[in-house]
């Protein structure tokens, strides 16, 4: 109790180095804290603008058409039925549907072509699933009964299209002869999610079936549920009683899109960036306290001459860097606590940062206006033990290394 | 009398309309003569592409071994020397010597301009005679540059796999060989053009040596493509027509 009683009184009476070196164990503390919620809110965005503009939170398809779904392939379709449509609105949390037949196009503007992503959609019910009502910067979506279309600005921009220009699509139908489905533009829009805006072209659904020859066919029924975080356990519990109606049939979760694995990726990347702040925070919390450590060397001589063993001033040593360790870990806490709370409420805004004229989108940061932070209660408390941990065993080495030294040479040892 | 030499003259008619009648051709024998002299089986062919698009103009030479369902493209001009196109049956790859890689050009990368011309991947697959796959029928007769020309029309028969729904091509009444061709998709819409410029007749048969294929969905755009030698049923190496051959 001695030993633990002198660690604190040690602690008090060196009041300035021991705030400095605790400021810098908050600082990296308080890094690791923020750059966690940033990337923690960039992959909230992604996985959102996944799920907002493309994916939906469940995908109804043949298992087929899973197998080679980028391949778009107007093989193993399937029709939108009452057996379905009733299966899919009793599930839990069930909000809308919406069906849409995907293919590959070339976009023709009498000049140039691109290829593209055709999508056949039902305008009223493609609404309801995906995020676009806001993001038509000019003109607005089709009807089912037009001859229409709508694609990103971007997309538009590269074939200088713009609204009440007319396309065309050459298609190839299923018997793989070709095919053109020629329509007015309605509106152009601007998403967050790039994919989205430079290499796909919506039209009505009715109108893609009969150029592709498909009948009444889409490639999948895109559901929306109230909650994201449920969309794994409703596919799994969906999945025998469709299997009831058609064998063949799937429901697959947003989780276990190829986009979500390579969001996963990334995100494996970002752990990649955050363990090098990690290392740099604890090479910075290990040089501070083997200073320490070293600059108290007569200190050490004298506990020595006075009768201390080696085990009893590496104690004291230990226990003090722990303290300092806690002390900065606290600080970086309420640190970083501040630091969330305000990236969290208020975001940062990129335009600000980039210019109102530069898309963020295209440099691979999928954000239109504010990014916001999140909470990870996780990365407060591993951090925060990392950070003690590091104080801790950082100290034993030098602290043994002056304890064993001879008190007279200790004193002495400048 | 009278009677006597109106009735002479309507049975002369007859003959004639009968006559006419049984020597007609019909569209399959036309289409027929025109594969005897454009079909190949096996070929060597030395020939020269220019793309043109807009004030653009970019030249491609390539050698090309053909063997029934197979054919190997090697392109020998300075800026592509190296990179190759093999065909067997129904599938394509493609090497380029830069990435060192075989690429193999499959469903909607059929639909691209071969090299930036207009003649797609998919144009230098369809190696079927085009009697299997469309029905076709004699629409009518027309003079084009100077010869008598078939108008000939077909349409994709049901099940085939091609790729234009409709195509109508004029073929010489005298030399059974196609003058123009354009290509339709199934909405109607004229997607290609190709006229024939030049023609000779190399071993026997008379070949289309320089042709025009113009891409009708983009303006300014045309690929002019020109046999400079072509040796009909040449002894083609074995292996030729494998992967390991094209790198």
């Amino acid at each position: 109790m001695f030993l633990t009683k002198l660690a604190f009184k040690n602690l008090m009476r060196h009041r300035n180095r021991t705030l400095i070196t605790a400021i810098i164990i908050a600082f990296a503390i308080f890094f690791y804290i923020i750059m966690d919620s940033m990337i923690g809110g960039m992959t909230e965005i992604s996985y959102k603008n996944i799920i907002d503009y493309q994916a939906g939170h469940l995908q109804l398809v043949r298992d087929d058409y899973w197998e080679d779904k980028d391949g778009l392939s107007l093989e193993n379709l399937l029709f939108v039925d009452q057996p379905k449509m009733s299966l899919l609105e009793s599930i839990r949390g069930y909000k809308s549907s919406s069906p849409e037949l995907n293919f590959h196009a070339r976009l023709n503007n009498g000049i140039n072509e691109l290829p593209v992503i055709g999508k056949g959609i039902i305008p009223e019910r493609f609404k309801e699933v995906f995020a676009f009502e806001d993001q038509f910067i000019e003109g607005s979506i089709f009807s089912s009964e037009e001859n229409k279309v709508v694609m990103g600005k971007r997309l538009a921009d590269l074939l200088k299209l713009e609204i009440g220009d007319y396309i065309t699509l050459l298609v190839r139908d299923k018997n793989e002869t070709f095919n053109t489905i020629e329509a007015e533009v309605s509106g152009l829009f601007h998403t967050s999610n790039p994919n989205v805006n430079s290499n796909i072209v919506y039209l009505p659904l009715k109108i893609a079936q009969q150029a592709l020859n498909v009948d009444k066919q889409v490639s999948k029924i895109i559901v929306k549920l109230e909650d994201k975080d449920q969309a794994m356990v409703i596919a799994d519990e969906l999945e025998s009683k469709l299997k009831r109606i058609d064998d063949d049939l799937s429901i697959y979760a947003w989780e276990e899109l190829e986009a979500i694995s390579v969001a996963g990726a990334k995100q494996m990347g970002n752990q990649l960036i955050m363990s090098i702040i990690l290392i740099i925070a604890a090479i910075a919390i290990i040089n501070t306290v083997i200073l320490a450590t070293l600059e108290r060397m007569e200190e050490i001589g004298m506990m020595k001459a006075m009768g201390l063993q080696e085990k009893e001033i590496i104690y004291i040593f230990v226990l003090e860097s722990t303290g300092i360790g806690i002390l900065g870990g606290i600080m970086g806490l309420m640190l970083g606590a501040i630091g969330v709370w305000v990236f969290a409420n208020y975001g940062i805004d990129w335009s600000v940062i980039v210019g109102n004229n530069v898309d963020i989108s295209s440099f691979g940061i999928p954000v239109i206006g504010k990014m916001y932070g999140t909470w990870n209660l996780k990365a407060f408390i591993f951090v925060f033990s990392f950070g003690v941990i590091v104080s801790l065993l950082s100290s034993i080495l030098p602290a043994y290394w002056a304890a064993s030294k001879d008190p007279v040479k200790a004193i002495y040892h400048r | 009398m009278k009677r006597l030499i109106v009735v002479f003259i309507c049975f002369i008619a007859l003959i004639a309309a009968i006559t006419t009648m049984v020597s007609a051709m019909t569209a399959e024998e036309i289409i027929n003569r025109r594969d005897e002299n454009e079909y190949i089986k096996v070929a060597k062919v030395e020939a020269e592409m220019v793309i043109i698009n807009g004030r653009r103009k970019m030249s491609k030479n390539m050698l090309t071994f053909i063997e029934e369902d197979n054919s190997l493209t090697i392109f020998t001009n300075a800026r592509d020397r190296g990179t190759k196109f093999l065909k067997r049956d129904d599938d394509l790859w493609m090497f380029f010597p830069e990435a060192e890689d075989i690429v193999k050009i499959s469903g909607h990368m059929l639909n691209q301009g071969m090299m930036g011309s207009d003649f797609s991947y998919q144009d230098m697959m369809e190696s079927d005679k085009l009697t299997d796959l469309y029905d076709f029928a004699i629409i009518g007769e027309e003079e084009l540059n100077g010869r008598q020309c078939y108008v000939l029309e077909g349409v994709a028969l049901d099940g085939k796999e091609v790729s234009y729904y409709r195509r109508k091509s004029w073929i010489d009444k005298e030399r059974f060989i196609g003058l123009k061709e354009e290509l339709y998709a199934k909405s109607e819409r004229l997607l290609k053009v190709m006229n024939v410029k030049r023609v000779e007749q190399i071993d026997g048969r008379w070949y289309p040596v320089e042709s025009v294929m113009e891409n009708k969905l983009r303006k300014k755009t045309r690929t002019e493509f020109v046999i400079k030698s072509i040796k009909f049923n040449p002894k083609i190496p074995a292996g030729t027509f494998t992967l390991q051959n094209m790198q």
